[in-house]
Formats: structure tokens, sequence, C-alpha cells
């Protein structure tokens, strides 16, 4: 009787193996500035068309050659804030916030500095010189830069849906704060629209 | 000479206290506020709290009504009552297949019964 259960069993599951082997999923590498829309939600086309537009804005923007006439000179220092996400969908901010980071460094027309988890990280790495390294090689505390203005920003949306029709408006907005006088700077935005239909 | 040493030591006194105010005075910066060291204690507090989710998204998300995705949802939703119902239900319960064996914490026939199992033949 066990034996005949035993071979029940182990006939359902493989058929049920078969079964989702022989399914016909296809995978295939496509271009990253391709658009593809499946679902409608935000995707990598929204992130990058954000980055771009603010990308472009910030880089182009007054506050820089403002910065450096006040400081003879110098360029800017800048650290990353959080962004909020306040749309309906789950967005990580971090897709378009990084190119903008990256674009800095390549132009080399602002200084970024770390912040948040990644700047305690690298305060607990000093702290374990401290004992552990060579006293030539010891990295000093109260050395870091302090950025003179903060990145910070928001996501917001709103949808209008009725039956089987949707229009989604999706507002990105970075701004960029001087830490000294809390004056803001430099305001960038990227609206998108799209329309859905089920 | 009782009043002498009572006149020399306030003149001191008074000494010292106009030097410590003008030495915070010098500290300051121009147009800064006198009292930043209020706002600079308070902050040094909670500063790791406030910056520890920098370079991150804070996700502040809300449900927006959709009218085909509530339907679609109702409808799941109904699917997955009835599933429920039916299994609760004893009529229907028997015919649930088990894989037991007769040998875990339900042993005749696993949870659902089984005696009239269809499928090993009880």
């Amino acid at each position: 009787m066990k034996l005949n259960k035993l071979l029940t069993v182990t006939a359902l599951a493989a058929s049920g193996m078969m079964i989702v082997s022989c399914s016909s999923r296809q995978v295939t590498r496509v271009n990253t500035d391709e658009t593809i829309d499946i679902s409608g939600s935000w995707n990598n086309s929204d992130s990058r068309m954000a980055a771009e537009e603010l990308t472009k804005n910030i880089l182009s923007a007054s506050w820089i050659s403002n910065h450096q006439e006040d400081h003879q000179g110098k360029k800017p220092v800048v650290i990353v804030g959080f962004v909020q996400n306040k749309s309906h969908e789950h967005i990580d901010a971090e897709t378009f916030v990084k190119d903008i980071e990256s674009s800095f460094i390549q132009t080399q027309k602002v200084r970024l500095v770390q912040g948040g988890k990644k700047r305690e990280e690298l305060r607990a790495e000093k702290a374990d010189q401290q004992l552990n390294s060579s006293t030539s090689t010891i990295k000093k505390f109260g050395l870091e830069n302090g950025a003179d203005y903060i990145l910070q920003g928001s996501i917001n949306s709103i949808v209008d849906a009725h039956k089987r029709q949707k229009v989604v408006y999706y507002q990105v907005n970075l701004e960029l704060t001087n830490i000294q006088t809390n004056e803001v700077v430099w305001i960038g935005e990227k609206k998108i629209a799209k329309y859905v239909k089920n | 000479m009782k009043r002498n040493l009572v006149i020399i030591s306030s003149l001191l006194l008074g000494a010292l206290y106009a030097s410590t105010a003008c030495a915070q005075q010098t500290g300051l910066a121009p147009d800064q506020n006198p009292r930043y060291q209020e706002s600079q204690d308070r902050y040094l507090m909670v500063a790791d709290s406030l910056t520890s989710q920098q370079g991150t998204t804070v996700q502040d998300t809300y449900k927006a009504y959709d009218w085909y995705e509530a339907k679609l949802e109702r409808r799941a939703q109904r699917r997955n009552w009835r599933h429920e119902e039916r299994m609760n239900n004893s009529y229907y319960s028997d015919f649930y297949p088990s894989l037991s064996f007769g040998s875990s914490y339900y042993p005749y026939g696993g949870y659902y019964g089984g005696r009239n199992n269809l499928w090993f033949g009880w």
C-alpha cells in the first residue's frame, strides 16, 4: 500500500516538473535605452528620462558659477540627502540619483561627499584603523570635507482611472539647498504622464 | 578695610564677567545669532538618526484607486473565499488527497480526513 502511494506521488511530482520545464519562457537582452512598456508602472525608461533631464538642468544652472564667484573659484561640495517617494508605486530614486552623482564626478564641476550609512561605514573603518593600521597609514578623524549643499527630493503621483482607462502623472522634484544659509539654489523637475488602457 | 575688600572683589568680578562676555562676542561670526549654541546642542543629540537615511528613498506611498485593478482584486477575493468555503465544507473535504502516509501528526489520512479518499483507495 505504502509503495503504491509513493509511486503515485512520484508520478505526480515528475509530471509537474515536466510541465514546468516545457513552458516556453524566452529571455532576450535588450538595449537599456529602449523603451518597453508592459504594465504602465514606473520603469527603467522613466528613470532614465528623469536622470537625463535632471542631470542636464543641474549642471547647466547658475548655482555652480555663483558658488565659484563667492568662494575664490572653489568647486561646490554636495551631499545627497534622502528622496521621499510619495507616489502610489514603489519607486527607488537611487536609479536616477546615482546617474546625477556620476555626472558630478565625470564632469568634475561638483565635488561629492558620502552621507548616511556609507559615511557611517567610513567612520567605522577609520576607527578600526586607529587600532589596527600601521601608524604611517592611519587616517585621521576630523578631516572630512564639509558639504556646501544638500540634494533632496520627492516623487509625487496623480492617478485618474475609470473602467479600463488610466492616466498616471508622475512628478519628480530635486532641490539643492545651501547648508549654511538654507537658501534653495536650484530646483529641478521632471514630469511624466502616461495613458494606460487595459 | 572691609569696605575696600568688598569694592575690590566686586570690581574683580565685574572685570571677569565683562571679559567673558567680550570673549563670547568675539567667538561669533558676523551677524551670527548669539543663541546658536542652544540649537547646536539640540541637533548634536539627534544628528545620527536624522542623517541615517541620506542617499536612500523613503517610501511613503499611497494606494491609488484604480477601477480595473479593484475589479480584479474583488474577483480574486471572491475566488479565495469560495475556495476556503469549499475547504471547510465537510462534504468536499473528504475528497482532497492526503500526502501524510499515515505517519504524521494527522495519522489517518491527513488534516482533511481521508477515510473516503478516492486517490489512495481508502
